[in-house]
């Protein structure tokens, strides 16, 4: 089992998202003339000890990239996510739902709402993927 | 230089999240909608401009799948009430009539969309209609040709005048009546929900049902739209049923509970009329303040006139005054949990009463007074002010009108006995 966050949680999650027909299907428009990469900036606290950034690089229903960064250093992704590790927790547990999160201001997106309006489903779909594979967590 | 998004809104219950979705709104408004708005009245009969647009918001922005669950292909928006006020909000800033029949949509959905009374099996046939690629529409068919205001006021009328009946015979009902002005009907509708009686002239409550008819069932007709003073993008027009059947388990839940989810149809829609009176207001504000900034009488902008600045200062109060007390309701909508009060209890339906009627004045009063500040140019199309003015008037006429909004309001703050 992966920890999450490290590079092999990375890789399990976009082999969820690439094997998952949900996202395959509801992602085909995802990024096409967009930018549709994703940064989650995960803030400190239980358990993890300081600010840890991932970046997913996501275009037409595919996870080409999904990689731990030191720091946002130069991206500019098109959406970027920012939330306390203890609430990403329970998102990626499957206990706590990560559109509830961010409609009740838990996580913070910032990108173009249009476009996350106009594909929901994909993020819905994207967003389930993340809990579909069992991890171990620090502070546990 | 305080704009419409300095009023009041609590942004600890509505994220800026929520609020964004409302900017997508706002800014497709602009593109698409404001282009066309003058012409709208003169689509009332055909609806050539409004039903590619109904489409868009419906289906293209995911309107209509923001309230399904996600396992029948929606999104499932949590903290429902608060995401349809802030929808009815921006697209009323926009047109009244247009977003009326957008949340419409839904609208006879919510008792079985809502949690925790969800109908999983009818969700899995009707939501992924909702959802998928094409314009799919609800419509929500409670008015009669005697009166519209009795049917509502099911507390005292418990449902004795409803006409529409609906008979089991086998697995089936047969549903025989006649619906008139609901919104989305005509051609618009996909599906109805329709308010029915299984004994004609009970006062039991739990003979009052509620029953998903779709429009291409057999012995479903309607009539040709009705032409109105405004809300020309709202088709409303009379619906027969004769000898329609459809499956049993197109009843919403059942005997108590559908009366019981009707009602908190009617929380959901005095909040949301309460918020397109707030967005019709909004869209009031910016016209009369650019107005009165750049019209100049006995040498200055007529908003430096004394007379002018307190009625300037009356819309602004009555915005913000309606836009607190909305998130404030929504909130308690939203979270039972806290509140303790569920959106279908007495209270919560006659306290929105409350707020609805509050709202409905305050509009009617808002476009009025802005009006007698533009002089001529108010009541000209070319300004924008008229059909807001035109359309708003409606929205203290539906759903039983003032007369029965202040009724239920007063039933609850004052235990009336008799009305
Ligand atoms: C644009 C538009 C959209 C609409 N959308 C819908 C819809 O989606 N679904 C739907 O089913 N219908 C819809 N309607 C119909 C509307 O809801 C009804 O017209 C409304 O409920 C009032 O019913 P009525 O016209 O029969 O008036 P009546 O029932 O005849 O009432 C007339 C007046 O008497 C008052 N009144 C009623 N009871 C009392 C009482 N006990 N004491 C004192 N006063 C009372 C009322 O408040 C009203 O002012 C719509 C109408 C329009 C024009």
């Amino acid at each position: 089992m992966a920890i999450y966050p490290s590079q092999e949680w990375c890789d399990e999650w976009k082999d969820a998202m690439n094997n998952d027909p949900a996202c395959v299907e509801t992602g085909k428009n995802w990024g096409l003339d967009f930018p549709g990469d994703f940064l989650f900036e995960i803030t400190p606290g239980s358990g993890l000890d300081k600010t840890h950034y991932m970046y997913a690089d996501i275009k037409g229903g595919k996870c080409l990239e999904l990689k731990m960064l030191d720091s946002q250093g130069d991206k500019k992704p098109g959406f970027y996510v920012t939330g306390s590790y203890g609430d990403f927790k329970p998102v990626v547990k499957g206990e706590k739902d990560f559109i509830e999160g961010i409609v009740r201001a838990l996580f913070i997106m910032k990108g173009d709402m249009g476009k996350i309006m106009r594909n929901a489903k994909y993020i819905r779909a994207m967003a389930a993927s993340i809990s579909s594979f069992k991890n171990e967590y620090l502070g546990e | 230089m305080p704009n419409i998004d300095d009023f009041i809104r609590p942004k600890e219950w509505v994220s800026d999240f929520v609020t964004d979705i409302g900017k997508v709104l706002r800014e497709w408004g602009k593109d698409k909608y404001l282009p066309v708005r003058q012409n709208i009245d003169e689509d009332w009969k055909h609806h050539k401009i409004v039903e590619p647009l109904l489409k868009e918001v419906l289906v293209d922005l995911g309107i209509n799948a923001a309230f399904f669950p996600y396992e029948v292909g929606g999104t499932d928006i949590p903290d429902v009430c608060t995401l349809i006020c802030i929808l009815g909000e921006e697209g009323a800033r926009i047109d009244s009539g247009f977003t009326v029949a957008c949340l419409c949509s839904v609208w006879p959905m919510l008792p079985i969309i809502l949690k925790p009374h969800r109908n999983m099996k009818l969700l899995e046939e009707f939501g992924p209609k909702f959802c998928g690629s094409e314009l799919y529409v609800g419509c929500n068919a409670m008015t009669e040709p005697a009166s519209g205001a009795d049917i509502e006021n099911v507390d005292r009328m418990q449902g004795r005048t409803i006409q529409t009946t609906a008979k089991l015979d086998g697995d089936q009902w047969v549903i025989n009546g006649h619906k008139i002005w609901p919104t989305n009907s005509g051609d618009t509708a996909n599906l109805y929900g329709v308010v029915c009686t299984t004994k004609k002239g009970s006062t039991d409550l739990d003979d009052f049902a509620f029953i998903y008819v779709p429009a291409d069932a057999k012995g479903v007709s309607v009539g040709g739209p009705y032409q109105k003073a405004g809300m020309a993008a709202d088709m409303n027009t009379d619906i027969w049923f004769d000898q329609v059947r459809v499956p049993q388990r197109y009843r919403a839940h059942g005997p108590g509970d559908d009366l019981k989810y009707f009602k908190e149809m009617i929380t959901y829609g005095n909040m949301a009329t309460a918020a397109m009176c707030l967005g019709v207001m909004k869209n009031v504000y910016e016209i009369i303040k650019k107005w009165t900034t750049e019209r100049i009488i006995a040498g200055k902008p007529l908003k430096e006139h004394s007379m002018v600045a307190a009625a300037l200062s009356d819309i602004a109060i009555n915005i913000e005054a309606t836009s607190a007390w909305i998130h404030m309701y929504a909130r308690e909508v939203d979270r039972p949990d806290i509140y303790g009060t569920n959106p279908w209890d007495d209270t919560l339906v006659h306290k929105t009463r409350g707020l609805s009627t509050f709202a409905c004045k305050a509009v009617e009063k808002v476009c009025s007074s802005a009006m007698d500040y533009m002089g001529s140019y108010g009541y000209s199309r070319e300004f924008d002010l008229e059909k807001h003015w035109r359309d708003s008037k409606m929205l203290g006429l539906w759903m039983g009108g003032l007369g029965l909004k202040q009724m239920e309001n007063a039933r609850y703050w004052y235990e009336l006995e008799t009305l």
